[in-house]
């Protein structure tokens, strides 16, 4: 069983879909501004994830090899609307403010990644929880970038208020940045430098060094 | 079993398997999930109706408050009720933008930027306890500093007096323009007058109103710093209650005549 | 020679081994500041020269002085001749210094001087104390020298400021250009981005209402005014004649971030530039070409509706950063093209999109920073395509 535990906990910090891998990112960028919308994103996320890994891992000794991208594609999208029709029916206001992001859960590359990286070579519960694992890196960074963006950038915390606001007699400033999308780049960024302080083995080796300088016994030479 | 997995026969088979299946599967959810959404969406926009109007009450459910409430579409050209179109089904947004349902403005005539005026609106009745017009909430939309904001307006039932100015969307700066949302500066609205021998007269001022100022009723303070915004939304409140806009039909509701 | 032996003695403990090792950067700086470093280039090839970073650095520190004295002067002019009409005056610790050391007479040059000096002096020193910390923060971290680059970030960050940003805002800016702009990408020399210009890119976006608009050109609490490019946006050419002169424009006499109103004080510090080589003439003849070529066509495509169409290149000159970011920021030699060909390039868009976000966007009047920042990002692919256009004519000429 400390398998199927490592398969879960791993990609939450050691190997991060966000952070490592940098996939996803473009939803990290959209829908966190707010806590409340981001965790509907991050649980649709999830669900997503392990379900499309779980019958994709069901069905992978009978997908023909041709189509399987298609399969993958077409198991992920029908999980996809579902979702979005139940979001829209129970979570009006937030599938409204997710707009078409959870329709493009579609092409998270963290769901048809895991599905073909992994779904396609282990059995069924390994990859429902590798999809869950997975689901759960990608909205620990979410929820984090969203936590700073709500908390700075409105002053509020699942549209509770922390910091007062000056225009509301209050005291803080809100910052204006924090609730456009660029700030998400910095906030990951900074994500990241704070995990790979901590992990080290997650440090890229640099693309070039620059050579020392010949000196002139060695140029001479 | 890998061996023939590939086969065409196969291929086909998972294929239409595959999408019988998932096809059932989207279907059921979106027929199952229909009614439930379609409720979500009107009370959806009832609630931006009452809350950009300042009417919306904590507690009380929207549907009860949107009882007094009746939705009527207006012909703009001759400034009278008409029942061509469906209240319900009617998008004033999308007709604005079709070229068979709308009119082109001159540059004149287009002191809101909006270029294209729908000819047909929507307009919310709020009825009184006795059955009489309490206020008239109207829609309208221009330009700011970068971006087109939508509100709704709202009219006391001498409709001449403000009852509530409110953007249900708007993509203005944050602190300087965007304090359009600011219920502090919202609250200088209710009580200004419009109109001032026919025409009319209300608009944003820039700084703070005068009080002892004999045109003071029909001024508003603008929003500090931002002078284009403020430019747009006066434009823009000017367009609508003018004679481009709702004035020839709120002078037929005066009369009797709508 | 007492201080040299002073230093030399307190040497070894910041060597390697000693007790304040981590202190050697600071160490280094007071050193290098005050003598001629010891060390010698030894590689086979190089170009002597007396000049170093150090000495460039410090140049251009005192070639934006003429901006900066013309700019204390103009905050406290503009701020004094409202006050005169309004009759109010300055309240805490600025108006006991003021009430001490001058008045509110704005044709007097010391009090209008002095006022400014009360509101300039405590934006460039936050910049300073803070910017300066992390600086040597990651010089520490990283075990390598401090660098006299920061100087001119410093001064050049606190001289695009409105009059009274707030200073907690100004510290927050200046650790944003420093960290974010520079030092994550490995300090100086290595950043791709002018830092005084992310750092308040930083502040334009996060906190609009302090640093645009027209309530903060002018050091007096409530009173707006616009800058002449948000007049040109909003009422057109002839309103902005009519409330200045092309000449008061061009000596500064208007409202404006603190450094960038007069193009005259602006000019003889970049003239300087220019003679000292430190400034590459080409990038500022490519922005000032950019800029006219840009301006006289939209002079002549002509707009009803977009009022700033008819704003003439004299005044795209005079108005806003422009002169500042052709001078100062767009020949920062870090963030610049590298290349001569690609210094024309990089030159001619700044002037370009200087011109495009004022005309077009009227959100933006001020689109310098913005322009420089975008060609900032494509400096190095220019260089990258005149390194390769070279090399490509050069193998021809072999085969």
């Amino acid at each position: 069983m400390s398998a199927m535990k490592e398969t879960l906990v791993n990609p939450i910090f050691r190997n991060n879909p966000i952070a490592l891998q940098i996939l996803g990112i473009c939803s990290a960028l959209a829908v966190t501004t707010s806590m409340q919308v981001t965790v509907v994103m991050c649980i649709a996320l999830t669900l997503v994830t392990a379900f499309s890994n779980f019958f994709i891992s069901l069905i992978r000794n009978f997908i023909p090899s041709s189509i399987r991208i298609i399969v993958q594609m077409i198991i992920i999208a029908s999980l996809v609307i579902v979702v979005d029709q139940v979001l829209k029916a129970y979570a009006y206001g937030i599938s409204k403010q997710l707009s078409v992001f959870v329709g493009l859960i579609i092409t998270n590359c963290i769901v048809m990644g895991r599905a073909e990286a992994y779904a396609m070579k282990n059995p069924p519960l390994p990859s429902f929880v590798d999809g869950v694992g997975n689901g759960l890196g990608y909205s620990v960074v979410l929820l984090a970038v969203a936590f700073f963006r709500e908390l700075l950038g409105a002053g509020k915390l699942f549209g509770y208020e922390i910091l007062p606001v000056v225009t509301e007699g209050g005291f803080y400033n809100p910052n204006g940045l924090m609730l456009l999308a660029p700030s998400a780049f910095f906030l990951i960024g900074l994500f990241i430098w704070a995990l790979r302080s901590w992990d080290k083995s997650q440090v890229e080796e640099p693309d070039f060094k620059i050579a020392n300088h010949v000196n002139v016994e060695e140029a001479a030479s | 079993m890998s061996s023939n997995k590939d086969s065409i026969k196969k291929t086909l088979i998972v294929a239409l398997s595959l999408c019988i299946v998932c096809s059932v599967v989207v279907s059921t959810a979106a027929v199952l999930l229909k009614p439930a959404q379609e409720i979500n969406k009107t009370l959806d926009r009832k609630r931006n109706i009452l809350a950009a109007a300042g009417m919306l009450e904590e507690g009380v459910s929207v549907e009860e408050q949107f009882e007094k409430v009746e939705t009527r579409i207006v012909d703009l050209r001759s400034g009278k009720f008409t029942d061509e179109v469906d209240p319900e089904r009617y998008d004033q947004r999308k007709a604005s933008k079709d070229p068979a349902r709308s009119t082109k403005l001159s540059v004149e005539q287009d002191l809101a930027k909006i270029k294209r005026r729908a000819d047909l609106a929507e307009v919310y009745l709020v009825q009184n306890d006795q059955g009489g017009l309490d206020k008239l909430i109207l829609p309208v939309h221009g330009y700011g500093l970068w971006s087109t904001l939508y509100g709704f307006l709202a009219l006391e039932s001498d409709l001449n007096t403000v009852a509530g100015l409110g953007f249900a969307e708007h993509g203005e700066t944050p602190g300087l323009g965007g304090e359009v949302d600011n219920p502090s500066w919202k609250a200088k609205w209710p009580g200004k007058k419009v109109y001032r021998e026919g025409d009319v007269e209300i608009g944003l001022i820039k700084g703070t109103v005068d009080p002892s100022s004999p045109k003071a009723s029909w001024q508003v303070d603008g929003l500090s710093g931002a002078t284009l915004t403020s430019k747009g939304v006066s434009n823009l409140v000017q367009y609508w209650l003018g004679k481009e806009g709702f004035q020839p039909f709120i002078e037929n509701l005066k009369s009797g005549e709508a | 020679m007492g201080l040299r032996k002073i230093l030399d003695n307190m040497e070894h403990h910041f060597q390697e081994g000693g007790r304040y090792q981590s202190w050697y950067p600071l160490y280094e700086a007071l050193d290098t500041m005050l003598y001629s470093p010891g060390s010698v280039t030894r590689s086979s090839a190089h170009v002597r020269d007396g000049i170093d970073l150090k000495r460039i650095m410090i140049s251009v520190w005192l070639c934006a002085f003429p901006a900066m004295f013309y700019g204390m002067y103009n905050l406290g002019f503009q701020a004094n001749d409202v006050l005169a009409a309004t009759g109010g005056e300055v309240g805490g610790w600025r108006g006991s210094l003021i009430a001490t050391f001058g008045g509110y007479d704005a044709s007097s040059l010391w009090d209008c001087f002095w006022f400014g000096a009360l509101y300039f002096v405590p934006i460039y020193f936050v910049t300073f104390v803070v910017g300066g910390f992390w600086e040597v923060l990651f010089a520490m971290k990283r075990g390598h020298e401090v660098n006299e680059g920061f100087f001119v970030t410093s001064i050049l960050f606190a001289l695009i400021c409105p009059p009274d940003l707030p200073l907690w805002q100004v510290a927050l800016g200046i650790s944003f250009g420093v960290v974010i702009g520079k030092e994550v990408f490995g300090g100086t020399g290595k950043n791709f981005l002018n830092p005084a210009l992310t750092g308040r890119a930083f502040l334009y976006f996060a906190y609009p209402a302090q640093i645009s608009g027209d309530a903060v050109w002018v050091a007096v609490d409530g009173y707006t005014s616009a800058t002449p490019l948000s007049v040109v946006a909003a009422e057109g050419m002839t309103a902005v004649q009519s409330q200045w002169t092309w000449m008061e424009a061009f000596l500064g006499a208007m409202p404006g971030s603190i450094g960038e109103t007069s193009t005259l004080a602006i000019l003889i510090g970049g003239a300087a530039l220019l003679l000292m080589r430190i400034a590459s003439w080409r990038i500022v003849a490519g922005v000032f070409l950019g800029m006219v070529a840009l301006s006289t066509l939209f002079n002549m495509v002509g707009s009803d509706t977009n009022l700033a169409f008819a704003m003439p290149w004299y005044w795209h000159l005079v108005t806003g950063g422009f002169a500042f970011g052709m001078m100062f920021m767009a020949t920062d030699p870090v963030s610049a093209a590298m290349t001569n060909t690609g210094k024309w390039a990089y030159g001619i868009l700044i002037g370009l999109m200087a011109v495009l976000i004022r005309v077009m966007n009227p959100a933006f009047p001020e689109g310098m920073m913005l322009a420089i920042l975008f060609a900032n990002i494509f400096a190095p692919l220019m260089d990258h395509f005149v390194v390769q256009a070279n090399i490509k004519r050069r193998l021809a000429r072999v085969q």
